[in-house]
């Protein structure tokens, strides 16, 4: 490389990290709590055998960001903004009802994460949940969040935990590498249900949203649009690797061990018991309660954002209350509600609010999708940036699977006895 | 009054009361009235859009509309650009609120409904962005109509006087087909414009700047952070973003210009006035974050000897902006700075005083390359309005004023 060619190289570099941040951030929050349980569950109860499905969910993951981060970059507008001008007040009404809906749920499991990180260290969530809500209400109000993010997403090289505790555990690797690539399905209550959870945590609505409003924000130009993709890309693979990794150590410790249910933290935690021995349930717990600590910042916050902005309200955490009184309204109560719902309510007594968000998941997620296509399909929208037939077919197969998958799931919470016990 | 939710879809009769189909979208037509309904857009149940004039209209309410025309009397609508479409062009559109200077999105517009000779003319009256409007949205279709008023009147309503909607156009050529001015928005404070301008997407923030006058565009983007200075200037013509950067008090434009792309900066540089672009070539040539780099060249100056008489003339043939002089700086043999004469006193006292009495005797000062923490120790410990750079042989080379310092402390918290 001469002097030149190297020269340029770095101005690459320098204009990638410029741009760098909202595919990894989403990605990153995308592996919360529920994330993280998910995909413990799946490898302690069946090993590799849900493996296969990380790939088609990647493509699946990056073929819909894609989507949007181009939207954001072309059209300088957030998803919000743009259903509303196309689609009419009625429309982003209901939609952004259920979003709310969506995001309570999310918000709870949030915070269900915290308390059952917390219980590690024998920290009651009567005192662990109140403080985390408290804690992250004030972060955003009080505006250190931007400083804050960096270190919850510096937090999360803690996620190299897995892989290190993989290699200790030495697991069956050719085992595993073959499960990846080979699809093996098993027509059982309990794995259908496995793989749609795997599916549901990983592509949820308020990622879309979540993406076109930072992109927007980040103000990425045209011109620095592939910069912006590879970070998409780059986020989204590196949700899935950290799900691979939590996967395949799951199976090679507690799926072996033969006692494969996790009930808890500690249960989760002995995935890491090859790298960290008897520290593995603190070496989780962390891991848990940042996860859970960050996307409970970002969640609430990011609803409340683009709730406002679809519907023409004032927002932004650099105005006073009295001005953007519906948005701190909004952010507040996500969080007071998320915070009541797993401090008040028993375990069980969650399951209507979960299936609650799980429902309104179900109707959200096909038409923010067919939304999403319509519009990056539409030239006085997108001008020469339209999807091609090509990406086309495949965004469509992609959402017709994924919709079909999430009305299963919808079909499978209410009626579990429909299907072939395990 | 009537309201479009209550116009949309209304049933639309001809001459002998046979049904045309139901109404679509109105426009108004900006180069014949800017409030007059001229064009009704009807959806034939054939699903063909029909367009019927304002002439044609005989009735309305909120039942139904009834025309002169025959129904094979009905032209098809040709699409028409210069025409303001209520429907596509304003609801849910993000327009610029004059009045109360901030962009809203729009939930519904107001219309009245006015007989003229022979016919009846529904007029834009407001657009509303309340709540009123966004429940009236809601219900649309699925109650009564005067059961939906019944229950709107009840709530907060939002109206926008027409007179003081602003409608963001990005497109040019179509913004002087529909006469869209920002004539209004020029009139507002910079700064009240620069919040605006950050409510908007990129598209819209370069339609504005695109259509104001170059001092207004100047001043309005000198209040914007400065990554969103750097990335309009780049996305504008350049000659108009070097006309504007010319516009800038030096400090500003050097900052923006430190954000572009060396070629872009350069470029726009070349493009300006030689001394604006001179002035600013010095300026550039400061390390980040210290006194050189945060203060103007703007400042006004006399020789040690001269008298207050003197000073006020230097006063007036000052081109910058008044309002920041608050020291009149003395310099002596080569450009050295020798004293500091606040304006108060040259004001107060004799015009043939000799400015060196009025003179602290050594003004406090602060070199190029000291970083912004020392200058806001120094504005904090002497309560300073403005503080003078100078190099290290002391000459003067431009002024921190008490604005920059408080941006200074403000984004740095």
């Amino acid at each position: 490389m001469n002097r030149k060619n190297f020269r340029r190289f770095w101005a690459r570099v320098l204009i990638f990290v410029a741009v760098l941040g909202p595919g990894i951030i989403t990605a990153n929050v995308d592996n919360d709590a529920g994330g993280i349980y998910t995909y413990s569950a799946a490898g302690a109860k069946y090993g590799f055998s849900l493996l296969w499905t990380l790939i088609p969910i990647t493509v699946a993951l990056i073929i819909v960001q894609e989507m949007v981060g181009r939207m954001g970059v072309v059209t300088g507008k957030g998803l919000a903004d743009l259903i509303r001008e196309e689609y009419g007040f009625r429309t982003t009404f209901i939609l952004m009802v259920l979003l709310i809906i969506t995001d309570l749920g999310n918000t709870v499991s949030e915070f269900a994460g915290l308390a059952s990180g917390m219980s590690v260290f024998h920290m009651s969530r009567y005192v662990a949940v109140p403080l985390g809500a408290i804690l992250v209400w004030l972060l955003v109000v009080k505006g250190s969040y931007r400083y804050v993010e960096k270190v919850f997403l510096a937090a999360c090289v803690i996620y190299i935990a897995y892989p290190v505790s993989c290699f200790l555990a030495r697991p069956d690797w050719t085992g595993a590498l073959v499960s990846t690539v080979k699809p093996s399905f098993h027509l059982t209550s309990g794995y259908l249900y496995m793989l749609i959870g795997l599916v549901g945590t990983t592509i949820a609505p308020w990622m879309q949203f979540y993406l076109q409003s930072a992109v927007v924000e980040k103000g990425v130009k045209l011109k620095d649009y592939l910069y912006s993709r590879l970070d998409v890309v780059v986020g989204c693979i590196i949700t899935d690797v950290v799900a691979f990794f939590i996967i395949v150590a799951c199976a090679g410790t507690i799926y072996i061990s033969g006692n494969r249910e996790i009930r808890d933290a500690a249960d989760a935690a002995l995935a890491l018991g090859p790298l960290a021995g008897h520290a593995a349930s603190a070496l989780f717990a962390v891991g848990l309660c940042n996860a859970s600590l960050f996307s409970a910042c970002i969640l609430p916050l990011a609803t409340a954002y683009y709730v406002c902005e679809g519907l023409g309200l004032e927002s932004g955490i650099n105005k006073r209350f009295n001005e953007a009184p519906a948005f701190y309204w909004l952010y507040t109560s996500l969080i007071f509600l998320g915070m009541l719902a797993v401090v008040a309510l028993k375990e069980s007594q969650q399951v209507p609010i979960i299936l609650l968000s799980q429902v309104a998941n179900g109707i959200l997620l096909p038409f923010v999708v067919i939304f999403m296509l319509q519009l990056t399909n539409r030239k006085d929208i997108m001008g020469e940036y339209r999807n091609s037939r090509f990406f086309n077919v495949i965004a469509w197969i992609t959402c017709i699977v994924m919709v079909a998958l999430t009305l299963l799931l919808l079909v499978s919470s209410f009626f579990p006895d429909k299907l072939p016990a395990a | 009054m009537i309201y479009f939710t209550e116009l949309q879809h209304l049933p639309m009769y001809g001459v002998k009361g046979e049904f045309l189909g139901h109404l679509e979208d109105v426009c108004v037509d900006p180069s014949q009235n800017p409030t007059r309904v001229a064009a009704y857009l009807v959806r034939t149940p054939k699903k063909l859009l029909q367009c019927i004039t304002y002439e044609q209209i005989q009735s309305l309410s909120v039942r139904a509309g009834q025309t002169t025309v025959p129904r094979d009397g009905v032209r098809c609508y040709a699409p028409d650009e210069a025409m303001i479409h209520i429907k596509k062009d304003v609801l849910d559109q993000q327009i610029i609120d004059v009045d109360n200077r901030k962009a809203v999105r729009v939930n519904d517009v107001d219309f009245d409904i006015e007989p003229s000779d022979g016919h009846t003319e529904l007029r834009v009256v407001a657009v509303n962005v309340g709540l009123a409007a966004a429940v009236r949205r809601l219900l649309q279709g699925t109650m009564a109509k005067h059961r939906i008023r019944m229950l709107t009147d009840l709530l907060p309503n939002a109206p926008i006087l027409w007179e003081f909607v602003n409608l963001i156009e990005p497109d040019p050529a179509r913004r002087l087909k529909l006469r869209i001015s920002y004539d209004r928005l020029a009139k507002l404070h910079p700064a009240d414009l620069a919040d605006i301008l950050e409510e908007l997407s990129h598209n819209e923030q370069k339609a504005v700047i695109e259509s104001l006058d170059h001092e207004t565009a100047a001043q309005a983007l000198s209040e914007i952070p400065t990554k969103m200075q750097a990335d309009l200037l780049e996305s504008i013509a350049p000659e108009k973003a070097a006309d504007i950067v010319e516009e800038m008090p030096p400090d500003e434009a050097a900052d923006v210009l430190n954000q572009l792309p060396p070629e872009t900066s350069a470029e726009l540089l070349a493009d300006m006035d030689k001394d604006d672009a001179r002035e600013v070539r010095g300026l550039l040539g400061f390390e980040e974050n210290t006194a050189g780099a945060i203060m103007t060249t703007e400042c006004v100056f006399v020789h040690e000897t001269a008298t207050v008489e003197g000073a006020i003339e230097a006063l007036k043939s000052y081109e910058g902006p008044i309002e920041a002089v608050n020291h009149i700086y003395l310099i002596g043999k080569d450009a050295t700075l020798s004293g500091a004469v606040p304006v108060a006193r040259i004001v107060l006292s004799p015009a043939s005083t000799p400015l060196r009495e009025l003179s602290a005797e050594t003004p406090i000062s602060v070199q190029a390359q000291e970083d912004a923490r020392s200058v806001v120790d120094l504005f904090h410990k002497y309560n300073l309005l403005s503080l003078p750079v100078v190099d290290e042989d002391n000459h003067l080379l431009g002024v921190v004023t008490a604005d920059d310092v408080l941006e200074l402390v403000i984004n740095r918290k």
